[in-house]
């Protein structure tokens, strides 16, 4: 699959302060990536040099092939900053059509599309046709939904979404959620950025966390899941005989057991497949009513190395 | 470029359907009409203000020094000018000793402190005869007007009585006393004589308060769309989808033609109000125009109506050309300048603060507006018009007012566009790095590293 987003060897410092030092990522085209970290990791100055509203210091970053400078690639890519902000005193749709033209949209596509839209998100169609309305007279949560509406509007291929679940209601949230999952079934590739772990969990294929300005690891959610995994399984029978616990006596295969007569929780040996654990369980003729793979959740892996990392800093003279 | 096209639009169109700007396109003629045309008819109002024919003169010069100021107060009188005697002339002659002048000067004392009744009293002595000092008390001793009137009529007088005692012919001396000094001056230029000299002046001073009203206004009119831009974050939207150049040039341009609109329509509609309203004025004026400081009042105020035929002839082509260029270089300094110093903070207070020392700019280049008014190629003034910051609005001035060489208005428009390129390239470097800084405004340090980085 080709890349949607290259990074290589990315840095930016203001005076003493390093933002982003060595991250190199790659996002592959019509994925959801999640871009995480704590406060201040770097995240949103990364998303503003793939945007090239800022020039990283040194490093390369291109776009569906492209060098992210090249102008042209600037209208295949749409942008929700993190700080939202539309002209206060203009009407919505000359907001709307404004910046949509300023994405290379025709008039007359933009107005077409703009009508979609509002329709779509109940701005029009009520009692009151909020298009014709100035920013200022709509409502937060109507303005949010202007603002994405004008993220999406030039069909990007590309869309970028920063903090998108900051201050959003529950249903806008939902509303969110479902047109991230819409843009990524129409193949478009989607990166946001949160410390929202658990959204991240649920939606993303692929995720990044960084801190301090550094990678701290990258790759599909499964992928990190299973590195991070401490191998540990649940198992609940249906009935508790000698031989089915020697199965879990196993060395080759468990470390440790935590028997229970019908529920046992145990810690797989480093390497060892979890699959064989349950085909011995069924070949002994063991009546399963549960067998689960205790994975730790991203917020785990989270805490566990970006507090490593941060402890790891403190020591390397940083503090 | 279609971007840069986009920004500019919506520059221009927003802050054209904005209402006040209709309201302050529409008004602004009828202000500066007024403002035109308001003080040269109070002049005549004044000047025929019948104050100085309510007055009592006590003559006590014992040589009818007292009847003669009374008939020369009669000859420049309000009615006597408009050739009807529509004005009752009525000062109260009261011939008295010198020994009486005392008791005579207590007596209308008490008559002026009265209400509606005589405006002030005039006394002479015989003393007035040789050095023509006189007192005068009165309620309008302030006019400046009324005591020109006064004192008009009483060196006549002095005049007459002497002459008359010296024994010239009294038809002689009737004769001599009506002869009014009314100089027309007409200023010279390169192609000859053209046009007076009080148009010339009237019309650099309107230029050159028009040129810095519009470059201050709109000047600042950047300065809080930046601002509004960056404090909104709509920057941050804006910027994923052009330059920051792009974004800055077209907040400048799109300011810049609403400003060049403003400015026409503003022209256009005032010459029309003065062009209407003129025949009134001026059939006041013309025979006004023995009152020397009425035409010096009217001259300071602006452009006089007199000569405000020749003041509409006065902008010519190379002049309308000369304010385009230096319009376009000026804004275009000041704006950059606006627009980066809007862009180094975060709120209207910081603003004003960080736009201060561009006020300053503008200001004192107006502050030195007078003394080159006075002397219009004197040092000063030269200088001042080879300084990118103030030669737009100086030079378009001393180009009205004449005597300057077209080469020398070329040389300093080029210096001019130079001044603009420079500050230009300043401001998007500053603009740049400021629209995503958000904190305290930088130092001067600080500034001066914004300005190095390169991306």
């Amino acid at each position: 699959m080709p890349n949607a987003i290259d990074i290589q060897h990315i840095g930016k410092a203001y005076d003493a302060h390093v933002a982003v030092r060595d991250l190199s990522l790659q996002v592959p085209e019509g994925s959801v990536y999640g871009l995480l970290g704590p406060n201040g990791a770097g995240k949103t100055t990364t998303i503003r040099m793939i945007l090239d509203i800022i020039r990283p210091d040194k490093g390369t970053i291109s776009l569906f092939g492209r060098p992210s400078t090249d102008p042209s690639v600037r209208d295949v890519v749409g942008y929700l900053p993190e700080e939202r902000g539309l002209y206060k005193k203009m009407q919505v749709r000359r907001m709307l059509m404004f910046l949509a033209e300023l994405k290379g949209v025709k008039a007359a596509d933009a107005s077409r599309r703009i009508d979609d839209w509002l329709a779509r998100f109940s701005l029009t169609g009520g009692d009151r046709d909020w298009g014709l309305a100035k920013v200022d007279e709509l409502s937060r949560g109507m303005q949010q939904k202007v603002q994405f509406i004008a993220t999406l509007l030039h069909e990007p291929n590309l869309v970028i979404l920063d903090e998108p679940f900051s201050g959003l209601d529950p249903i806008n949230a939902q509303a969110l959620k479902d047109a991230v999952i819409e843009l990524r079934s129409r193949g478009k590739t989607v990166i946001f950025s949160t410390h929202v772990i658990e959204n991240a969990e649920r939606m993303c294929d692929a995720v990044c966390i960084i801190a301090n300005g550094e990678k701290v690891l990258d790759g599909p959610v499964a992928t990190v899941k299973q590195q991070h995994g401490s191998h540990n399984v649940a198992v609940s029978l249906a009935d508790a005989r000698p031989d089915y616990a020697a199965i879990f006596s196993d060395t080759k295969l468990v470390t440790k057991v935590d028997n229970q007569n019908r529920f046992f929780e145990c810690e797989l040996v480093p390497g060892a497949d979890s699959q064989e654990l349950l085909r011995r369980l069924v070949q002994a003729g063991a009546s399963i009513e549960r067998f689960e793979l205790i994975q730790p959740s991203l917020h785990q892996i989270f805490i566990q190395r970006v507090g490593a990392n941060n402890i790891e800093k403190g020591m390397s003279g940083h503090g | 470029m279609d971007k840069l096209f986009v920004v500019i639009k919506r520059e221009f169109m927003e802050r054209i359907r904005n209402k006040w700007f209709l309201i302050m396109t529409l008004l602004m003629p009828a202000i500066m009409a007024g403002m035109i045309l308001l003080p040269a008819y109070m002049a005549i109002k004044s000047s025929g203000s019948d104050s100085v024919n309510r007055i009592i003169i006590i003559d006590a010069s014992g040589a009818g020094l007292g009847q003669s100021i009374l008939s020369n107060l009669k000859l420049d009188s309000a009615g006597a000018r408009l050739g009807d005697s529509l004005a009752p002339v009525k000062p109260d002659l009261r011939v008295v000793t010198l020994a009486e002048l005392k008791a005579a000067e207590d007596k209308a004392l008490a008559e002026v402190t009265k209400p509606h009744s005589y405006a002030g009293y005039l006394s002479v002595t015989d003393t007035t005869l040789s050095t023509g000092r006189a007192r005068y008390a009165g309620r309008n001793a302030s006019s400046i007007a009324d005591l020109s009137r006064l004192e008009g009529a009483l060196g006549r007088s002095v005049m007459t009585v002497r002459l008359g005692n010296e024994g010239v012919k009294p038809e002689v001396i009737a004769q001599v006393s009506k002869i009014r000094a009314d100089i027309s001056a007409e200023r010279i230029s390169e192609k000859g004589k053209s046009g007076s000299a009080a148009a010339a002046i009237g019309v650099g001073f309107f230029l050159a308060f028009m040129l810095y009203m519009s470059i201050m206004l709109h000047g600042q009119n950047v300065l809080r769309g930046v601002l509004e831009e960056k404090m909104t974050r709509v920057a941050e939207v804006v910027l994923a989808s052009v330059k920051p150049d792009i974004l800055l040039a077209g907040k400048v341009l799109g300011v810049g033609a609403v400003g060049l609109a403003q400015q026409i329509a503003w022209f256009a509609l005032s010459a029309m109000v003065v062009y209407f309203f003129l025949p009134f004025i001026t059939h006041g004026m013309m025979s006004a125009k023995p009152l020397a400081d009425t035409a010096a009042v009217a001259a300071a105020s602006g452009a006089a109506p007199p000569t405000s035929m020749t003041a509409l002839g006065l902008f010519t082509i190379p002049l309308a050309v000369t304010i385009l260029g230096f319009f376009l270089t000026g804004f275009m300094f000041y704006a950059s300048l606006f627009a980066a110093a809007g862009s180094m903070v975060n709120s209207e207070q910081e603003a004003q603060q960080a736009a201060m020392p561009v006020i300053m700019l503008l200001v004192v280049t107006i502050i030195f507006l007078n003394p080159i008014m006075m002397n219009s190629n004197g040092t000063l003034a030269t200088t001042l018009s080879w300084l990118p910051f103030s030669s737009p609005i100086v030079m378009p001035m001393r180009m009205a007012m004449g005597g300057v060489p077209m080469t020398s208005v070329i040389g300093s428009w080029i210096v001019s566009a130079l001044g603009c390129a420079a500050a230009i390239w300043l401001a998007a470097r500053i603009y740049r790095v400021g629209m995503l800084m958000y904190g305290n405004k930088p130092s001067m340090g600080e500034l001066v590293k914004w300005i190095r980085y390169a991306g």
